[in-house]
């Protein structure tokens, strides 16, 4: 119980000192949108410069909920019918960086390609 | 309504598990009596805490607010992780004694510790895919149509089957292959929540990726659809780790190693000689 408090004490100030380190530099961002429709992501390929920090811009335009996910790009982002939302995304090295929308696996596939 | 029933599955099946399996260890040693509150009041807590975490998800429009979110829930799947560990562990450590030689000094132990740590772990357990699925299901109401309910409702069934035949079908081995069989899984699934949170950690700049991809084997198992999907889910298999990755993922299981090796070369004679098959 003590260890669990102290634990808990501890990852709360590590908390706090990330969140520090997180904000420094969030302001005005690049920002690319994606609409989620009928079980796609669209556009399918997302064109970004490297090195650069930029955002995700994902719109649910479709019926269901959408599942934005990036196993290379680290996010996931669940969104409802309607609902907007985003991610922004580390500096990354020119490459192709797969995405897909977790809740239609089969269609919802796409890529970043950083160069 | 396939596609309804898989995810649905696969979202509250974590969830399951872990309950079903403390519920089934809980059971093994004779404390589901005092246990059994611990598990209820997480479930309870857990629902509640996905709820609010559903509306977070779906309300917070902001970068900041965002941002504190993704490390409310990185930090949220770590503690599952660390929780599951130390669950597993403590079970190696005092698993072999059965109840009756358990003294009233250790079951005193188990209520105060073990309890709060079974309550919080299954509360997060909950919560995590609870959220998501809340969201999923809000997304159905909005499609016409009973079947894609139909295959949301047999999906959480499966789920509970799954977890059930799962904690409930290796008791019929001994207690010695069931409390192995089920330890093995929680330690997988310890490690898929545990690489979910330093991802996520990387994600948020907070951790650096060092060499990112390290290799990529997505053209062999690909960790996006099907098989790979699930493995990336339970036991946190990625086709393109970073090399932080994959030194976290080295660091949690020489922990485990380092941690159930020092148990099991040193078991004490009162606890090697209490090996017993379930009723």
């Amino acid at each position: 119980m003590r260890g669990l408090v102290r634990n808990t004490l501890k990852s709360s100030v590590a908390i706090g000192l990330l969140f520090n380190a997180a904000f420094v530099n969030a302001e005005s961002l690049s920002s690319y949108e994606l609409v989620a429709k009928e079980g796609r992501l669209i556009p399918e390929t997302v064109r970004v410069a490297a090195g650069q920090r930029f955002k995700i811009v994902v719109r649910n335009e479709g019926h269901d909920a959408v599942e934005f996910e990036s196993t290379d790009l680290k996010k996931e982002k669940v969104l409802a019918p309607g609902a907007t939302s985003f991610v922004v995304i580390a500096p990354l090295k020119p490459g192709s960086y797969r995405f897909f929308d977790d809740f239609h696996p089969d269609t919802g596939t796409g890529r970043i390609v950083v160069e | 309504m396939a596609n309804a029933l898989f995810i649905v599955w696969r979202e509250s099946v974590e969830a399951l598990l872990v309950i079903g399996i403390l519920w089934a260890w809980l059971k093994v040693r004779g404390e589901l009596e005092r246990g059994r509150w611990f598990l209820m009041g997480g479930i309870a807590g857990g629902v509640l805490l996905a709820g609010a975490l559903a509306v977070a998800m779906t309300v917070v429009q902001d970068e900041l607010a965002g941002t504190a979110l993704e490390y409310f829930r990185a930090v949220m799947v770590l503690l599952a992780s660390a929780l599951i560990l130390q669950m597993v562990l403590w079970m190696v450590r005092h698993g072999r004694s059965m109840k009756k030689q358990l003294t009233a000094g250790a079951e005193a132990a188990f209520t105060r510790a073990g309890g709060l740590g079974l309550g919080v772990l299954v509360a997060i357990a909950v919560a995590r895919e609870g959220a998501e699925t809340a969201i999923f299901l809000y997304g159905l109401s909005f499609s016409t149509g009973s079947g894609l309910w139909l295959g949301a409702l047999s999906g959480f069934l499966l789920a509970i089957a799954t977890a059930w035949l799962l904690a409930r079908g290796l008791r019929f081995f001994s207690y010695a292959i069931f409390f192995r069989a089920t330890s093995v899984l929680l330690l997988l699934l310890a490690c898929a929540l545990w690489v979910a949170g330093v991802e996520q950690l990387i994600g948020l700049e907070a951790l650096p990726s060092l060499i990112d991809p390290l290799w990529d084997s997505s053209a062999l198992l690909d960790d996006s659809h099907g098989f790979g999907n699930l493995l990336a889910n339970f036991a946190g298999y990625r086709a393109r780790p970073s090399l932080m990755l994959l030194l976290a993922v080295a660091a949690y299981w020489l922990v485990v190693w380092f941690w159930t090796r020092r148990r099991v070369a040193s078991p004490s004679p009162e606890n090697s000689m209490t090996m017993e098959a379930p009723r």
